[in-house]
């Protein structure tokens, strides 16, 4: 019984530090600050809340263990899942509004990074169309 | 267990370091601060993973709560910056102030 | 102490400190002593003294960043150009060497870290605090009751020194016309200002209540848990702050205006001196709480533990208003209105 607690736990460690490896690769390979915000933006959330609940399991798994005298060990769980739960819910709006104000800061360079197909239209073509012909 | 804790905590630290380059060579200061929120965040599950190897978590719990609350902060304050020098400069290039010694700022 | 963890956190400071040096815009710069208070919060956390980590954390990673950017938005974002090294340069960087390094031989003389038989811990005070507080106060958390009940003549003068900053606040940058217009104008609709963004809003909207329930347990919890009026005093500032920095000051201000902040900072304090007086009052001197046995219930330890509370809460009181009226006045250079 104590194994399975760990194995979840630590599975769900790896996971998540697994997401914040390819988080933090995102954000020192990618080349502009829209996609480092993106990498930074989504994978530090998730890899923060996977971590966060193996950490939830790994103290939950006392209170399995003797349930009459350890209840006190389901306030710090249920504190953990909080803090797991706060984040899902304001990680994202910093996102947001870190990248809004980047918008405005650079809005008027041109230091974004724009795909370009290799056979397809370039930038001022596509910009120059109108609507109609664009859809 | 624990000495898969302490390895989790480690490599994360390091993997925070990693961080630590965008924070220096970002070109922009929006890169910086991005870098910085995700570094907050990382600091938060620190903390619980401390805790767990203390093996005390009660203790550290409260704080680590304290922090991802504080933490939003920050961004916020950096991005309102942004969002309010804008409007600066749009209403200096609309109504140009002579100078003054007490600055027109609004 | 986990010498991996705090050897890895040094180095990252060191790289800090030297990160925030070459960083020529201030806002980054002033972003990177976010970092800078994130790693010395963990060192502190890693040798186990949570109170202290949790004021810092508190203090330094949340509002002390964000009175940085606001007095960054107020002045100028990038550093003057750097001439040659000049005189004065040069000087102060000799002081800075010859200063370090008698601080590096000084440390070879200190005790090591967590020897139990070294001087702080082996006093006979230490002892006696160590051994008896819970007998005399029934307060398991080592640093409430030393600093509440032991030492609260200090903690006293703590909040009044945090009082006096308020006040030179506002005696240096405080407009007082401005501020009279504004007493007239804010109170009357609410609508919060155009500039604020609709999801960073609502979200802030389930964050506040929740921010200042858990500063109110903090305060209240401190005897039991890391914590006490000081931590919790700054978090439910740092929820006002919040309010300010998603709906626009003039929001903030609706619900704590600045004349009331300054009368519940004096009430935190008339608290606090005035459970001292009460004590002198009653017989005993100034501060010592086993007199007011004769008032509160449970006991000598109880009335000491429950006095304990009512003065953090106090603190509270004082620290929470004192924090919002600093940020209001720097972030809008006295005016109140307009600004960051």
């Amino acid at each position: 019984m104590s194994l399975f607690f760990d194995i979840l736990a630590g599975s769900l460690m790896a996971a998540g530090l697994i997401f914040f490896v390819g988080t933090v690769t995102g954000m020192l390979r990618f080349p502009d600050f829209y996609t480092r915000m993106h990498a930074g933006g989504k994978g530090d959330t998730l890899s923060t809340i996977l971590i966060l609940l193996g950490a939830a399991v790994h103290v939950s798994e006392d209170f399995f263990h003797d349930p009459i005298h350890q209840w006190g060990v389901l306030l710090v769980m249920v504190k953990i899942l909080g803090i797991a739960a706060f984040l899902m819910l304001t990680s994202p709006t910093s996102t947001h509004a870190l990248m809004r104000a980047g918008f405005e800061d650079a809005h008027e360079t041109d230091e974004t990074v724009v795909d370009k197909d290799q056979d397809g239209p370039s930038l001022e073509e596509l910009q120059s169309r109108t609507w109609e012909e664009r859809s | 267990m624990n000495g898969f804790i302490l390895g989790v905590a480690l490599f994360m630290l390091l993997l925070v370091g990693a961080l630590l380059y965008r924070v220096c060579v970002g070109p922009t200061a929006i890169d910086r601060i991005v870098a910085v929120n995700a570094i907050g965040t990382k600091t938060t599950v620190l903390l619980v993973l401390i805790g767990l190897l203390f093996d005390d978590v009660g203790m550290f719990v409260d704080f680590a709560v304290a922090y991802g609350l504080l933490n939003f902060m920050g961004s916020l304050a950096a991005a309102r910056y942004f969002q309010r020098s804008e409007r600066r400069a749009e209403a200096d290039l609309r109504h140009p102030l002579p100078i003054q010694s007490n600055g027109g700022d609004a | 102490m986990i010498w991996q963890l705090d050897l890895i956190l040094l180095i990252f400071l060191v790289i800090t400190a030297l990160i925030s040096l070459r960083v020529r815009d201030l806002l980054g710069a002033s972003m990177v002593f976010g970092i800078y208070s994130f790693l010395i919060c963990l060192l502190w956390a890693g040798m186990g003294a949570v109170d202290v980590a949790f004021t810092e954390a508190a203090v330094g990673a949340g509002v002390s960043t964000v009175i940085l950017v606001a007095t960054v938005y107020h002045t100028r974002r990038v550093t003057g150009g750097h001439k040659r090294a000049s005189g004065m340069k040069v000087l102060s960087l000799l002081l800075m060497l010859v200063l370090g390094g008698v601080l590096l031989h000084a440390s070879g003389d200190f005790p090591a870290l967590g020897d139990p038989t070294s001087p702080a811990n082996d006093h006979p005070v230490a002892q006696y605090y160590i051994e008896g507080s819970y007998q005399d106060t029934k307060v398991p958390n080592l640093v409430t009751s030393v600093l509440a009940d032991y030492r609260g003549y200090d903690t006293l003068f703590e909040t009044v020194v945090v009082f006096v900053a308020g006040i030179g606040i506002l005696a240096v940058i405080g407009v007082p016309t401005a501020r009279m217009r504004r007493e007239e104008v804010c109170g009357d609709t609410a609508q919060f200002g155009e500039d604020s963004d609709l999801i960073i809003l609502q979200t802030c909207r389930l964050v506040v209540p929740v921010l200042q329930l858990f500063a109110l347990y903090v305060i209240a919890h401190g005897h039991h848990s890391p914590g006490g009026g000081f931590q919790g005093g700054v978090l439910f500032g740092a929820s006002y702050i919040l309010l300010a920095l998603s709906g626009g000051l003039r929001e903030a201000l609706r619900r704590l205006s600045e004349s009331m902040s300054f009368r519940l900072a004096a009430c935190g304090i008339v608290i606090y001196a005035g459970f001292g007086l009460l004590c002198m009052a009653l017989g005993s001197s100034f501060l010592d709480y086993a007199i007011l046995d004769s008032i509160l219930p449970g006991g000598v330890a109880m009335a000491r533990s429950h006095s304990m509370l009512i003065v953090e809460a106090g603190v509270g009181f004082t620290v929470t208003t004192i924090l919002f009226v600093i940020y209001a006045n720097l972030a809008t250079r006295g005016k109140l209105e307009g600004g960051l």
